[in-house]
């Protein structure tokens, strides 16, 4: 099996069950259910949460360099630490909070194959013992918006230009447009439905196997390769808030290699709400 | 009921389901979910005789801890009450019951049953007027 272009960044359980103790290594934990880690999680694992932790309060976008820097010297992570996230929903969320590390240049983040449900499985120790680390003084830069992120004028764009491709991560139902919320609770859904045109729609968990880990490489360019989505091209991927679409940034950027991947966070949840952007939609109900 | 208290709690619906299941005398069954994060809940709701107050309310469901603990005790909740007090009931109510600086940052999840519950009650007035006009 080829090697993953950047096998540096995944590690397995048993390497970090051989790290717990190491303190240049933080494990992280970033689930989408809040309450897992208070039901048990890898022993000295700190919880970061995408909602309380990484979004700004009020407007809709990302902490601040001030407020990165003050979590995590408060979760005793350095500019030199390596941060390895786990989580569940085969890592969705992980990859998400890696995102975000990413968007303020950590140097070295990592993400456990397989996530939580690989660690369970295997019967490893859960504590339910939260941990303390002593205060790191971290200095990021600037938050760096351009090289990993696009918003949503770069995407109207996009839809226009050769040599790109446009990846809808979200379930089939979402990409034809049959759903886009919940009842009774529009507010939080959008008020169209369908996906931004000439996107294709690559579900993101297509890129796991059933025990959570990775494809190969092989099975991952096929299923990316097969519509389009190739390494020479500038791809942005999205999805409904930018969090499984940072799953298919982590999967396209790290395990094949590709130079030019962007995720629009802002997604179809700005993208179906907003006035006169243009929409395909295939679903006839 | 400080964050601990509230954790216990929503762990003990998550791990113990409180009128769990499928109801076959149910006048509604209602599916409700959110197709970002794959949280499912189905309400079976029962209505008395009168038309107006909750008989019973089961559930069936998939997904976050919360989703499912809320379920729960939604059902807990809203035994026996007039269909109009579901009506008022808001995300507020549900955020409070539930401990607010646990699920606040949650709050699709929290309300998944609720607003679930509520698309049910709709369904019942309108299958019991269409029945009326028929």
């Amino acid at each position: 099996m080829a090697e993953y272009a950047h096998p540096e960044v995944l590690v397995d359980t048993a390497w970090v069950a051989d790290h717990l103790n190491d303190p240049n290594v933080r494990i992280v934990e970033s689930n989408e259910d809040i309450l897992l880690y208070d039901q048990g999680h890898i022993p000295g694992a700190i919880k970061i949460d995408w909602v309380s932790d990484l979004n700004d309060p009020v407007v809709r976008d990302y902490l601040d360099r001030e407020h990165f820097n003050k979590l995590l010297s408060a979760k005793g992570i350095g500019n030199d630490t390596t941060v390895v996230f786990y989580g569940d929903k085969n890592n969705w969320w992980a990859t998400y909070a890696l995102w975000v590390f990413k968007l303020f240049g950590h140097k070295d983040a990592r993400i456990m194959n397989g996530g939580r449900a690989k660690w369970i499985a295997e019967g490893r120790d859960l504590t339910k013992e939260v941990p303390s680390y002593p205060p790191a003084n971290y200095q990021a830069p600037e938050r760096d918006d351009k090289t990993i992120r696009a918003f949503r004028d770069q995407v109207r764009e996009h839809i226009n230009k050769s040599g790109v491709a446009l990846v809808d991560v979200r379930s089939p139902q979402e990409y034809s447009g049959e759903r886009t919320h919940m009842p009774e609770y529009p507010q939080e859904g959008t008020l169209r439905g369908g996906h931004i045109p000439t996107a294709v729609s690559i579900p993101w968990a297509q890129a796991v196997k059933e025990d959570s880990t990775f494809k190969g490489r092989e099975d991952l360019e096929a299923l990316y390769g097969g519509k389009g989505v190739t390494p020479n091209k500038d791809v942005i991927a999205y999805c409904r808030i930018g969090e499984r679409s940072s799953h298919t940034w982590f999967v396209l950027t790290y395990l094949l290699g590709f130079p030019q991947v962007r995720n629009y966070d802002g997604s179809w949840t700005e993208w179906g709400n907003a006035v006169g952007v243009p929409i395909e939609k295939t679903y006839q109900g | 009921m400080d964050r601990q208290e509230a954790i216990e709690f929503l762990l003990d619906h998550y791990q113990n389901p409180r009128n769990h299941g499928q109801l076959d005398q149910a006048d509604v069954t209602m599916p409700g979910g959110n197709p970002g994060c794959g949280d499912i809940v189905t309400i079976y709701l029962k209505v008395d005789d009168a038309g107006d107050h909750i008989d019973h309310v089961t559930f069936e469901g998939a997904g976050c801890t919360i989703s499912q603990a809320a379920a729960s005790i939604l059902t807990e909740m809203v035994e026996g009450k007039p269909l109009s007090e579901v009506d008022d009931m808001d995300f507020n109510d549900m955020i409070d019951q539930l401990g607010r600086e646990v699920v606040s940052t949650r709050p699709r999840c929290a309300t998944l049953a609720l607003g679930t519950l509520k698309a049910a009650i709709t369904q019942y007035r309108t299958d019991k007027l269409r029945a009326e006009l028929e």
